[in-house]
């Protein structure tokens, strides 16, 4: 198909706002699956995506539209994936688009994530299209929303397309307007080849397949293709496209959305944002925006049980196949014994690969809380990253420690905007502007540091304002901090698997806190387990686990004996989940003490 | 010469009847049942009495019937079920024949009546000796109708009495524990069992706490009555020999067997076979545990077709290791300990061997000993008080 009859576009949408609805319509619409095939919300295909409501690897699916003027479309729709943590990934997904619907909830409004994904979109120059969704509800104002998208993100709304995914209504102005409205693909089909990764996924038969978009020239079977970041090489074995099963076609020209395979047996030789070139016919330049995913934030993970330790890894080295912003390596705790140190995107992230170590892998694993990396600068000049907080240096060799900052944006209901500064100041927030999105609504923007949003920021948000603040954020850069390592010391023994980096000024109430929400998730045991907080050698808290007194069955004749014994089968059970630690034992939400504090 | 392992030791009758049940019980028993029904009952019993058992049974076997309340069956009822046993030749010459009863279940006459059967001793239920204690958990008797019970039973010529006690109770404080033990302390009773209340899942008891209706000592409150109780007993010439059992000193004589020590469940914590009858009745014979149907129904319908594929329906193996490991979690729940020599004999494991890593931190914490000259391990006072956690090691 000649590039003129095609559109390549994306979704933007605030979580829960109906993108996955919308597309499963547009594909259903357009009879890429018939009705019987359709299987609800078909792009999010991992359980854990749907289990909770996100996506998290971005899809891209084509199908052919007959619009109105009786000509035939080649609609290409590239998923992204619906969190922050994955910012860099949407980023790709639009630069490989002409044009974005942006949806938005009729009886929601604007919300940060919106925002900021409006924003990408606008850096890569994409049409956007506002689809106000969920009219069929009977709060829905959609008048109200139109004005918003106008004040806000200052993009003409009079032509927004009114729909129901739920029920169908407007799913073919959306299609009309995608044919209309979002510009054909440019670029030259006799340059050399330059296509845009935009994801990537292993497949266990195929190897690495790359998600694509052909910006010049044309990808065919059988070529021999250069990464130009990587430099990596590979012939191509398989090209084709989804439909959303998957379609050999052998080749892709420009302007297309496809995949390939090439043999490639890491997806770190295959990274999302890099450039796919000729090897024997190179294009003189990558396409911009190129960079690797950093992670942003760290945390060890061990096994309960010390032999799981290679289970561990070769889970780990399965799971980076698919997943190249997912980095570790190996480490030691004296409490914990041999794990990995692990860097995520963010928390979701770090939620999401932890569930699937446990729940593909069938391990049992111990977390340390998630820190960021801080910036250590010696005395001596030596600057230092430290991931992990029990390698703090000490402070005696520490001239001055710098840590990530984020610029966030909140937009919440006037009426809370007192509670989210209060709760942004006590998390050492700097207040950056406002602004009214209208009548009743605020977007404020702060300096937070991130390890504060690691912390409790998000939730403690969510519940001064009754959820109704939507937050976004970005990394800004290091900025100088005042902090300190708080040691956590059970029975008189530091346990370097619960230290944790805090300010200064609240290290005294930090300190307080854990111990206490410590003692209360330590199970009593045999003797009595002080739990002290320390810095340095100064203890600034303690609390007593109190010794176990009393623990017996007192009645056990001849009938009881089953019955006992199923008892004590389960309270064994029960133990497998705690991690002997010296002489203590502890559960494994004390790991994240830190982060359930009230 | 059979070893002691090698024959039922002891012949327990289970009586599920109860005139009302307790807020806390989830035990097989069942208030206001018919005449007709306790009838068919006996004879059910009578029934499996009959029926061939799978070891020989030594002259000396001890005797309990339990319950639900034995003493709400009448006389007669009992002196068939009695006259079966003897019939069957399991009750020629036990060393002791217990028989469980509440107070406001018997007379003096009724008393005389077991005494004249043979039985040799009481236990009575009497839980508590404060009024508001005994209603807070359902129980029928009031104090003066148990200490009334126990006269009675003294009257009747009962040597031994024993008095089932329980701590925890809703309100209960340790002053009125301490007067229900001083007060039982002056009776005739010789021997005192001490049970911790548990919430049972199902039972009144566990509603009523859901509820916030009632309010139980706490986790250390308990642990101070669970102390309090061995320190009282001790000091007032109570042997403690099992883990909730005390048996009063004789005068003379600071010997265990020379007490009123229950012979019969000592049976069950040495792990040595046991004959039972009736509903929900556990027997042991070494190698297998046979738990009989819990609904009195069921249990009467399994009498009138009795043959070896019943009890296999209802045998639960226990392998070397599982034997093994029940016969030290029940051994050491005795003041005396478990007899390692015969474990090494029962089931050829040097236990000191197989587990000595496991017992050396619990040693370490004298919850734990050893005795060379006896070859027993048993549990310290602190031990036992943890004992659960210490039995882990075994399962």
């Amino acid at each position: 198909m000649d590039k003129k009859h095609i559109r390549n576009f994306s979704i933007i949408a605030h979580i829960d706002h109906g993108k996955s609805t919308l597309a499963d319509r547009l594909i259903e619409y357009t009879g890429t699956l018939s009705k019987r095939e359709m299987e609800e919300q078909i792009l999010d295909s991992m359980d854990l995506e749907r289990e909770r409501g996100i996506t998290i690897k971005a899809q891209a699916v084509r199908s052919i539209y007959k619009a109105r003027n009786g000509e035939e479309y080649m609609l290409n729709f590239i998923d992204t994936p619906g969190h922050v943590d994955f910012n860099y990934e949407v980023s790709r997904a639009l630069a490989a688009c002409e044009g974005a619907l942006l949806v938005i909830d009729a009886t929601q409004g604007i919300e940060a994530q919106t925002l900021a994904n409006v924003y990408l979109a606008l850096d890569n120059d994409l049409e956007i299209i506002p689809v106000i969704n969920k009219i069929d509800l009977p709060s829905a104002d959609p008048e109200h929303v139109k004005k918003e998208i106008e004040d806000v993100i200052g993009i003409d709304a009079s032509d927004a397309i009114l729909c129901s995914a739920k029920t169908g209504l407007g799913i073919e102005d959306v299609l009309e307007a995608i044919v209309e409205r979002v510009p054909e693909p440019q670029g030259e089909p006799e340059a050399p080849l330059k296509a845009l990764v935009f994801d990537s996924k292993f497949d266990a038969y195929k190897g690495v397949m790359l998600y694509l978009r052909v910006m010049e020239g044309t990808l065919k079977k059988g070529m021999r293709i250069r990464m130009m970041a990587t430099g990596a090489e590979f012939d191509v074995v398989e090209v084709g496209c989804f439909v959303p099963t998957i379609q050999q076609t052998d080749i892709l020209e420009v302007g297309q959305v496809g995949y390939f395979a090439a043999s490639i047996k890491n997806v770190r030789d295959a990274r999302v944002g890099d450039t796919v070139t000729d090897a024997n016919n190179p294009a003189d330049h990558a396409m911009p925006g190129y960079r690797k995913a950093t992670p942003m934030v760290y945390c060890g993970l061990y096994p309960v049980e010390n032999s799981d330790y290679d289970n561990l890894r070769d889970a780990l080295e399965k799971l980076q196949l698919n997943d190249a912003s997912l980095v570790f390596e190996a480490e030691t705790s004296s409490a914990l014994g041999f794990g990995f140190r692990c860097g995520f995107l963010g928390l979701l992230h770090m939620d999401v690969i932890k569930e699937r170590l446990e729940r593909e892998y069938g391990l049992a694993l111990i977390t340390t809380a998630p820190n960021v990396i801080y910036e250590v600068v010696r005395t001596n000049g030596d600057v230092e990253l430290v991931d992990n907080p029990s390698l703090f240096p000490d402070p005696t060799v520490i001239d001055h420690v710098e840590e990530p900052y984020v610029n966030a944006t909140i937009i919440v209901p006037k009426d809370y905007v007192g509670a989210v500064m209060e709760l942004s100041q006590e998390k050492r927030g700097e207040y950056d502007n406002m602004t009214y999105l209208d009548d009743t609504r605020v977007m404020i923007h702060y300096a937070l540091p991130l390890s504060e949003i690691i912390f409790d920021y998000f939730d403690r948000l969510k519940s001064c304002t009754r959820g109704y603040a939507s937050l976004d954020y970005e990394l800004s850069g290091y900025r100088y901090s005042n902090l300190v390592k708080v040691d956590i010391l059970l029975n008189g023994d530091p346990v370097d698997a619960l230290s944790a980096i805090v300010h200064k000024d609240s290290a005294q109430v930090r300190g307080r806190e854990l111990v206490v929400k410590l003692r209360s998730l330590i199970p009593r045991q045999m003797f009595e387990i002080p739990v002290q907080a320390a810095i340095g050698n100064k203890v600034i808290a303690r609390e007593n686990v109190k010794a176990m007194r009393k623990d017996v069955l007192a009645k056990c004749y001849g009938g009881d004996i089953s019955r006992k014994r199923k008892l004590l089968e389960k309270q064994k059970e029960g133990k497998k989940r705690m991690k002997q630690v010296g002489s203590v034992e502890l559960p494994q939400e004390a790991f994240m003490a830190i982060l359930q504090m009230d | 010469m059979r070893k002691e392992w090698e024959e039922y030791q002891a012949i327990y009758v289970h009586i599920p009847f109860c005139v009302q049940k307790c807020l806390y019980c989830d035990f097989a028993s069942y208030a206001n049942c018919t005449h007709q029904v306790k009838e068919r009952y006996v004879a059910a019993l009578c029934r499996e009495i009959a029926y061939p058992l799978s070891l020989p049974v030594a002259e000396q076997a001890t005797i309990y019937f339990g319950g639900g309340t034995p003493s709400t069956l009448t006389v007669e009822e009992i002196a068939k079920i009695v006259a079966a046993l003897k019939a069957k030749g399991l009750w020629r010459n036990p060393k002791e024949a217990t028989i469980e009863v509440n107070p406001g279940t018997v007379d003096v006459e009724k008393l005389k009546a077991f005494k004249g059967l043979g039985f040799t001793r009481i236990s009575m239920g009497v839980q508590s000796l404060n009024d508001t204690e005994l209603k807070a958990i359902g129980r029928i008797h009031t104090a003066e109708q148990a200490l009334e019970a126990i006269a009675m039973a003294q009257k009747a010529g009962f040597e031994h009495i024993n008095a089932d006690v329980i701590y925890g109770l809703p309100q209960q404080s340790l002053e009125t524990l301490k007067a229900t033990l001083s007060g039982l302390l002056a009776t005739a009773i010789d021997h005192i069992s001490v049970y911790g209340l548990i919430v049972e899942e199902g039972t009144p008891l566990e509603k009523l706490l859901e509820e916030n209706k009632i309010s139980l000592p706490d986790e250390d409150m308990a642990a101070d009555m669970y102390d309090f109780v061995q320190e009282f007993l001790g000091q007032k010439g109570f042997l403690r020999y099992e883990i909730s059992n005390y048996a009063r000193r004789g005068k003379e004589s600071q010997r265990l067997v020379d007490t009123g020590y229950s012979r019969h469940n000592d049976v069950y914590w040495r792990y040595l076979p046991y004959a039972a009858f009736g509903a929900s009745a556990a027997s042991f014979d070494g190698l297998n545990r046979y738990t009989r149907p819990e609904n009195i129904e069921e249990y009467i319908a399994f009498t009138q077709s009795l043959g070896e594929t019943c009890y296999e329906a209802i045998a639960e193996p226990l392998d070397a290791a599982e034997g093994l490991s029940e016969y030290l979690m029940m051994g050491l729940r005795r003041s005396a300990g478990v007899d390692l020599a015969m474990a090494k004999e029962r089931y050829g494991v040097d236990v000191l061997q197989r587990y000595g890593r496991e017992l050396q931190p619990y040693m370490d914490l004298q919850l734990v000993g050893y005795d060379g000259e006896t070859a027993s391990l048993f549990l310290t006072s602190k031990g036992m008080a943890v004992g659960n956690q210490i039995f882990e090691i075994f399962v």
